[in-house]
């Protein structure tokens, strides 16, 4: 095996390969989590997310590159990581028979620690939980609150989820970013996959884009948004001037409005020949995680049927 | 009738989803008739054998009420069904609930039917594409009953009313199930609830068939044999089948409408507000998960070893023809009689109590497909301990609805009266050793599980064919090997029998080094 890797990265995954038959599920991924952070972990479905969290459980073997949590082996140490971790599924499934009250005492109490002595009730409360219902008779976002409650409950150092507020009202989705604040704020490092973009913008410090199994964009969302175009709106009081040339795109001029995308080096040589020109209004707006997002997609086609 | 749109491709869909398993359970009941009908000439050379095999039959209550009376004494027919009439009709009463509970109750449980529901395929139609298959299954088992039992040499009358009855008991379980379906959410429960329906009918036709005849006339199962296949046929009786089926699945149809989907009839009781203590890790989950089961499993095997109990010390006065005479001086006297078929039933039981560990390991399979291995994974709970709490309750599931059989077989032994030189002593050990082939079986399906999860359900093949080696491996005088090929065949017949350690101590050897192999394979595989 590997070395385990000296890193300050709680999670730190180094080209990571995950075949299943002849599908590469993972392709080379590198991810870095730091302690203390939230992480968003971005990509649409079958990007591999949910492959490189089961990695990062032990769940599956990779084929090659490292992965390491904790400056652990997930695949060896699987248990002593465990302690320390909270995961919750994207799709939460729990025992039939099991009332959810009983589900959330039996995870916490799997996980090492004490229900009696966690945040159980007060979560419950929170979010409007019926502990006593039986497990077939939840609907998916209550099951998705049994998983989070026995999640929260306690002070992992580390919290994974999978698409977390899959199924979740927006009343209990607001609950689930109050409880992430509470445990950024008491120092928990998050890796929080999503595709619902306005959630990791405003939760995460940074992010990390997948695609077709490999990062292809990481870093805080400023350090992303400054390599990004800027999309710039302007209504001029004279003649339009002539901006087309390297870095500027998606210009369209209507009488005295211009609107284009700008990347950041052209964007001192827009602005300037703007002001030149008299200018009634201008709004530059960067650029967003979606479009972000978008782009990441956009640079290169995607493969059918990847 | 917009309401039952869609009752076509349902039906066309749930025979895909049947096309292994009902033509397998068709064909080995189809087997055992043949079997039976082929069997009875060669065992009862002559017609006054047969008759006083038949005067014995009707002589012995405990026979009585596991097989139900032959009403003609002189029909070749009847004696020769004596199993098939009334107690291979509960297999075939098993199927219909399976496949019916499967297209209803477990569609609704899993939510996929919501998703059925969300189509254009009417309200009705699932419901009634359950019947469809079920009478199509129905009467395909009534056929080859018939066929089979013409086939063995029976008259073609007698084989064709013969059918008519397993059709019937088809008809009259796909009504019974289906209301059986709308009570509860829980199709775990709905199974249970069928069950205990199934077992009342048949202890009323027994309780009915010995003392008040009134009683036999209320249970299906009693129907059966009043139905006077071999002789004059009552055929006015599909009416009774028929309109039972019918009255059932009208008010399954009733109870259907009044309820929401996904919901029962009967409202589920709420749970405990947090969990005990007790449910803290991986074995004490699959303890509880299980244990609904296990108490069904335990009190239908004390059940059944009472009955059997109480049969075998009068089972000698069945067999009075010169051969048996012959046969039972071999076996050591009417006490060896009763050894003899305590070793039979123990046989048998050491098969059928592998089905509740085989249901443990398929629900591990459950799990992992449905993402609740992954969550006690991603818990402190090492793989290693995940896989020991599903191996334990299944390997000792098994060892304890063996004590409870023996047990029970034991107390059954004193209260009817145990024969002069019947092992009495013996009969608890004689349950046990069947732990030994059981354990291997179990090992097998755990190994198929371990090495890939949708290897699973290939398990059941294992006490299937099991079964069929024992049951008619001898009728059919099937060479020696082959027959060998069942572990069931290796074990020491207690209690007359001299308990032999090494065949079990190999058995479970091989059964630890094959567990050994599920518990490596297990640890290294990918989950999920």
């Amino acid at each position: 095996m590997l070395l385990s890797v000296n890193s300050d990265f709680v999670i730190d995954v180094r080209g990571l390969v995950k075949t299943f038959g002849s599908v590469r599920a993972l392709d080379g991924l590198d991810l870095g989590v730091a302690p203390g952070e939230v992480h968003g972990f971005l990509g649409p479905n079958g990007a591999g997310k949910s492959t490189t969290i089961r990695v990062l459980l032990g769940l599956l073997r990779h084929n090659s590159g490292s992965a390491s949590v904790f400056g652990l082996d997930p695949w060896h140490d699987a248990v002593q990581i465990h302690r320390r971790l909270a995961y919750v599924p994207g799709d939460v499934s729990i025992w039939p028979n099991l009332s959810g009250g009983e589900t959330i005492d039996l995870l916490i109490r799997m996980r090492g620690a004490d229900p009696n002595r966690s945040r159980r009730s007060e979560l419950i409360e929170r979010f409007d939980l019926d502990p006593t219902k039986r497990g077939r008779a939840y609907s998916k976002g209550n099951r998705q609150k049994v998983a989070l409650i026995a999640a929260f409950a306690t002070d992992p150092d580390l919290l994974v989820l999978d698409e977390p507020t899959s199924g979740l009202d927006p009343l209990m989705e607001q609950i689930f970013n109050d409880c992430l604040g509470e445990h950024k704020a008491r120092g928990a490092t998050v890796l929080l996959s999503s595709h619902i973009l306005s959630e990791v913008e405003r939760l995460a410090d940074r992010v990390t884009i997948i695609r077709d199994g490999r990062a292809v964009e990481s870093g805080t969302l400023d350090s992303l948004r400054r390599l990004r175009r800027s999309k710039i709106t302007a209504v001029l009081d004279g003649r339009v001037p002539d901006l087309s040339g390297a870095g500027v795109h998606d210009l369209s001029v209507t009488g005295q409005s211009v609107s284009c995308t700008v990347e950041p080096e052209a964007l001192p040589g827009v602005l300037a020949a703007l002001t030149g020109a008299g200018v009634q209004s201008l709004t530059s707006t960067p650029p967003s995680l979606e479009e972000l997002f978008l782009d990441a997609y956009r640079q290169q086609p995607v493969k059918v049927g990847a | 009738m917009s309401s039952y749109v869609g009752t076509g491709i349902l039906t066309r869909q749930a025979l895909r989803r049947d096309r292994v398993i009902a033509p397998v359970w068709v064909a080995i009941l189809a087997i055992m008739v043949y079997a039976s009908a082929a069997a009875t000439p060669t065992l009862y050379t002559s017609a006054a054998e047969r008759l006083r095999a038949a005067e014995a039959i009707n002589g012995n209550p405990a026979v009585v009420a596991l097989y139900g009376p032959i009403l003609d004494v002189r029909s070749i027919g009847e004696l020769s069904m004596t199993k098939m009439t009334v107690l291979y009709t509960v297999f075939a009463a098993i199927l219909i609930v399976v496949l019916v509970r499967r297209h209803t109750r477990v569609e609704e449980e899993s939510g996929r039917l919501e998703l059925v529901a969300g189509t254009a395929v009417g309200r009705n139609a699932p419901m009634f594409s359950a019947v469809v298959e079920s009478t199509v299954l129905s009467v395909l088992m009534g056929v080859f009953a018939a066929l089979a039992s013409i086939g063995g040499g029976l008259d073609v009358s007698g084989s064709l009313a013969f059918g008519v009855t397993w059709t019937g008991i088809g008809l009259v379980t796909t009504g019974l199930t289906l209301a059986a379906c709308q009570l509860s959410a829980s199709a775990r429960t709905c199974a249970a609830m069928v069950a205990a329906a199934l077992a009342v009918l048949y202890v009323l036709r027994a309780v009915g068939d010995i003392s008040a005849e009134w009683l036999s006339w209320i249970s299906p199962f009693g129907w059966n044999t009043r139905f006077r296949a071999w002789g004059e046929p009552r055929w006015w009786m599909i009416g009774l089948y028929v309109g039972s089926a019918v009255l059932l699945i009208a008010v399954a149809q009733l109870l259907r409408s009044r309820r929401d989907l996904g919901s029962g009839v009967l409202a589920a009781r709420p749970g405990r507000a947090t969990g005990s203590r007790q449910l803290s890790d991986a074995i004490s989950l699959s303890l509880r998960v299980h244990r609904g089961s296990l108490i069904t499993w335990s009190v239908a095997m004390a059940a059944l070893g009472i009955v059997f109990g109480a049969i075998a010390p009068g089972v000698s006065g069945l067999l009075e023809t010169e051969n048996a005479q012959e046969i039972i001086s071999r076996l050591g006297g009417p006490g060896g009689m009763a050894d003899a078929l305590v070793a039979a039933v123990l046989s048998l039981t050491g098969i059928a109590v592998v089905c509740f560990a085989l249901a443990v390991i398929g629900h591990a399979g459950g799990d992992e497909a449905d993402g609740r291995t992954e969550a006690v994974l991603a818990t402190a709970t090492s793989r290693s301990r995940w896989f020991a709490a599903t191996t334990v309750v299944a390997f000792g599931g098994v060892l304890w609805l063996l004590l409870v059989t023996g047990i029970f077989l034991w107390i059954g032994y004193g209260v009817a009266g145990a024969p002069a030189g019947a092992h009495t002593g013996k009969i608890i050990p004689a349950a046990l050793v069947w732990a030994a082939p059981a354990w291997l079986v179990v090992a097998l399906a755990t190994a198929l599980f371990a090495v890939r999860r949708s290897w699973t359900v290939i398990g059941w093949i294992l006490p299937a064919a099991c079964l069929v080696i024992s049951l008619v491996g001898e009728l059919l005088d099937l060479p020696d090997w082959f027959l060998k090929i069942s572990p069931y065949t290796q074990v020491p017949l207690l209690p007359s029998a001299e308990l032999d350690w090494t065949p079990l101590l190999v058995m479970t050897g091989i059964a630890v080094v094959v567990s050994a192999f599920g518990w490596w394979r297990f640890s290294r595989r990918d989950i999920g």
